[in-house]
């Protein structure tokens, strides 16, 4: 291959020897990845990333809700033992409470502290539950906001704190299930499409066109009255049935949009070169799709899927505050929203649940913004 | 329309044994809305082992198609294999499944392209690329096909293979992309390597290097075989052994490298010979040129395909096709000024126009 250079003799001995051998060119240690190299100008996109930072801490730390905003106690001493509501269930009467049911943890805290017998019980800093009436003997609910309840309470006497709260984690819960569930299906359909082309494309397309004009709205609503969520009574479901049933339900109606891009961009990947030399060294079909495509063919997916969550937030609430929604005591934005609509003089309940979702929607809106910005090959050529 | 069944047979005293690969009879046309494209229209071609074979032709003279076709990558619709047998060690491809024809990629018949630069997939380090055709083809652990990976790169020369194998394509140039490819290519050691157009996007200081190393890499594996599809006479004149001439979808002539350049039989043949510039005349001489242009795909001549453009062609040319006759030993000719047996008819290069038959 290369042939050590032949040096004319009039050549200085110095430069000689640094012709005869030529440094070899310094390579850099590792090179940085397509991905990496987005990830990097997402960073330093300063208002998505710190959006981003932002919602993904709010939306861990709504997993621990429970511990943070509950009427239920974390730890009660009483007589010498140490108690853990949250993991074990004990009745009033484990306390010496003369009642059936749930322990009043607020009440007995206030009874430990004026016994003085070295009893004791830690709540949570909320100390109100999302589904629990907080009626006020002196006056009707809802009530305007307070020491207690700095939010208020909403027609039934419930935090509304407390409820954004719960709402919030289950709110971004079901927008990132159906996104991953209508991502998924749209990405398998659209690379099928793109890939094999020719009838599959035609009549697929033409499918999706006719599943595209059900009006998507009402058919969740006759359906969503139709099937009746099923609980199972004495198990603790971490996420309900019915909020499944409606991920699914929206899920259904909400991946055509996606496959039109993957569908697209299969069609101009496959037809490049590293797809043809791929095919050429004996590379499965599959593997041809997945592994070499599919990673070329995810920018809009990517760039996508923070517009689709909000439009899945917004679409949990449109539901919830037409009443098609999660069933009745479920903490939702929707539910409290319409609850303002009907109480419009009663400004926190107008006020903090739009607030809320007005919020969490900007910021998750920033986030996308600074995605698709990182995406943009044309760094230069961008207006600002 | 099987002329001559054992056509473009390698040259007596060439290697012996059966050819690695037979073509025989190929015809792959397209069919698209403008009409029906007969991009390959029976071919007949054999690679002896061991032997660099060159094919050199215009665009659109169905070069590439007729490479494509042997690893059945026509892209189908619009494309099709209408007829013809491909034997590959006696057995023919065309008759193979899908899943069979993959093991054959790659593994015993590889293909390097013409454009490094896309060649490669942008997300991937080099290294999972060259190690995904090992594992694509045979069951072995992870370390094994990464030692054998940095192997073929410092074999085809990457300079620090272990560090570059942990970068992306965008870090390379487009010479050390092509010798990536050639690595990927030869790092299952296939008994055929197809380059189509491998130096055509490089440099003119990297393409000679590229065609170095695979010959030298073709050396080290004994018997292999290249089939180099160019449009360049230079470089065929530097590395193949036998050069077959395509136009028009079929092969018109066929002849060992030296009998080509010496004494071309096909007027096509000393148009392309006459279209090279030389440096070894004190005088410049005007450059001869094939006058017209390629004739349209889908309306080509019934008779020869050269007719629209020849400068000797004559009352049978435009009706009926020559058959390809082997005019002299190993030197394969379609052109009926050149009745079996008879003698060339046809001045050398240069003068075209003392001699008319008539």
């Amino acid at each position: 291959m290369s042939e050590p250079a032949l040096v004319p003799e009039h050549v200085p001995p110095d430069l000689a020897a640094s012709m005869a051998a030529p440094p070899t060119a310094t390579v850099p240690a590792l090179s940085e990845s397509l991905f990496r190299k987005r990830l990097r100008k997402f960073r330093h996109i300063k208002r998505g990333y710190y959006s981003f930072i932002a919602i993904v801490a709010a939306y861990l730390i709504s997993f621990m809700l429970p511990l943070l905003a509950n009427n239920v106690a974390l730890v009660v001493k009483h007589n010498g033992r140490y108690y853990f509501p949250l993991v074990t269930y004990y009745p009033a009467s484990a306390f010496g409470q003369n009642a059936f049911g749930d322990p009043d943890y607020r009440a007995l805290k206030q009874l430990f502290a004026k016994d003085g017998r070295g009893d004791w019980v830690l709540m949570p800093p909320i100390p109100y539950g999302p589904n629990e009436d907080l009626l006020d003997p002196t006056s009707a609910p809802p009530n305007r906001p307070s020491r207690a309840h700095f939010f208020g309470t909403d027609d039934r006497g419930r935090d509304v704190l407390v409820r954004l709260a719960y709402g919030f984690n289950i709110s971004m819960t079901f927008a990132l299930l159906v996104t991953i569930f209508a991502d998924v299906t749209g990405i398998i359909i659209g690379s099928a499409l793109g890939y094999f082309g020719g009838r599959t494309d035609i009549v697929g397309q033409r499918f999706i066109e006719i599943w595209s004009s059900l009006p998507f709205l009402y058919t969740i609503m006759i359906v969503s009255s139709v099937i009746v969520p099923i609980y199972l009574p004495g198990r603790m479901v971490f996420v309900q049935p019915s909020l499944w049933l409606l991920v699914i339900i929206l899920a259904v109606f909400d991946w055509m949009g996606i496959t039109y891009y993957i569908r697209g961009e299969f069609y101009r990947e496959k037809a490049k070169d590293y797809v043809g030399a791929a095919i050429a060294t004996g590379v499965s079909e599959p593997a041809i799709m997945f592994r070499h495509i599919l990673p070329n063919a995810l920018t809009p997916v990517v760039s996508f899927a923070p517009f689709e969550i909000v439009a899945n937030i917004s679409a949990l609430v449109a539901l919830d505050f037409l009443g098609f929604g999660l069933p009745a005591p479920t903490p939702s934005w929707g539910e409290l929203i319409g609850q303002g609509m009907e109480n419009l003089t009663i400004w926190w309940l107008v006020f903090y649940p739009l607030a809320f979702l007005f919020l969490t929607l900007l910021l998750v809106v920033f986030i996308g913004e600074a995605v698709r910005e990182a995406f943009d090959p044309k760094e230069f050529s961008r207006l600002r | 329309m099987n002329d001559v069944v054992s056509a473009g047979k390698a040259p007596e005293g060439g290697p012996e044994g059966p050819p690695l690969l037979e073509i025989k009879g190929l015809r792959t046309f397209f069919y698209t809305e403008s009409g029906v494209a007969k991009a390959v229209d029976g071919v007949d071609l054999d690679i002896a082992q061991g032997e660099v074979l060159g094919l050199v032709g215009e665009s659109g003279s169905g070069k590439s198609v007729t490479a494509l076709s042997i690893l059945r990558l026509i892209p189908d619709p619009p494309g099709r294999i209408v007829e013809g047998e491909i034997l590959y060690r006696g057995r023919d491809l065309l008759k193979l499944s899908w899943e069979e024809i993959r093991r054959i990629r790659g593994n015993d018949i590889s293909m390097v392209f013409q454009e490094p630069m896309t060649s490669l997939n942008p997300v991937f380090t080099i290294g999972m690329q060259v190690m995904e055709v090992i594992q694509a083809h045979e069951n072995v652990s992870r370390q094994e096909a990464h030692r054998r990976a940095v192997d073929i790169l410092t074999e085809v020369g990457i300079p620090d293979p272990e560090q570059r194998m942990k970068q992306y394509p965008h870090h390379f140039s487009g010479g050390q992309r092509q010798r990536v490819m050639i690595a990927i290519a030869l790092v299952l050691n296939p008994s055929l390597l197809i380059a189509d157009e491998p130096t055509t996007a490089l440099d003119v200081t990297i393409q000679a290097q590229i065609l170095d190393l695979m010959l030298e890499m073709k050396e080290r594996r004994a018997g292999a075989s290249i089939l180099l599809i160019t449009h360049n006479l230079a470089v065929v004149a530097e590395t193949c052994d036998r050069v077959a001439v395509m136009y028009g979808g079929k092969i018109q002539e066929v002849a060992p490298i030296d009998a080509l350049f010496r004494t071309p039989f096909h007027p096509y043949t000393h148009g392309l010979l006459g279209s090279i510039p030389s440096v070894a005349g004190t005088k410049a001489k005007r450059l001869t040129v094939i006058p017209g242009s390629v004739p349209d795909i889908h309306q080509l001549p019934v008779g020869c395909k050269f007719v629209t453009r020849c400068p000797y062609a004559f009352e049978p040319c435009p009706d009926i096709e020559p058959p390809l006759i082997e005019e002299a030993r190993g030197h394969w000719v379609r052109c009926h000024l050149y009745p079996h047996g008879g003698r060339p008819a046809v001045p050398p290069p240069g003068e075209p126009d003392k001699v008319r038959p008539t």
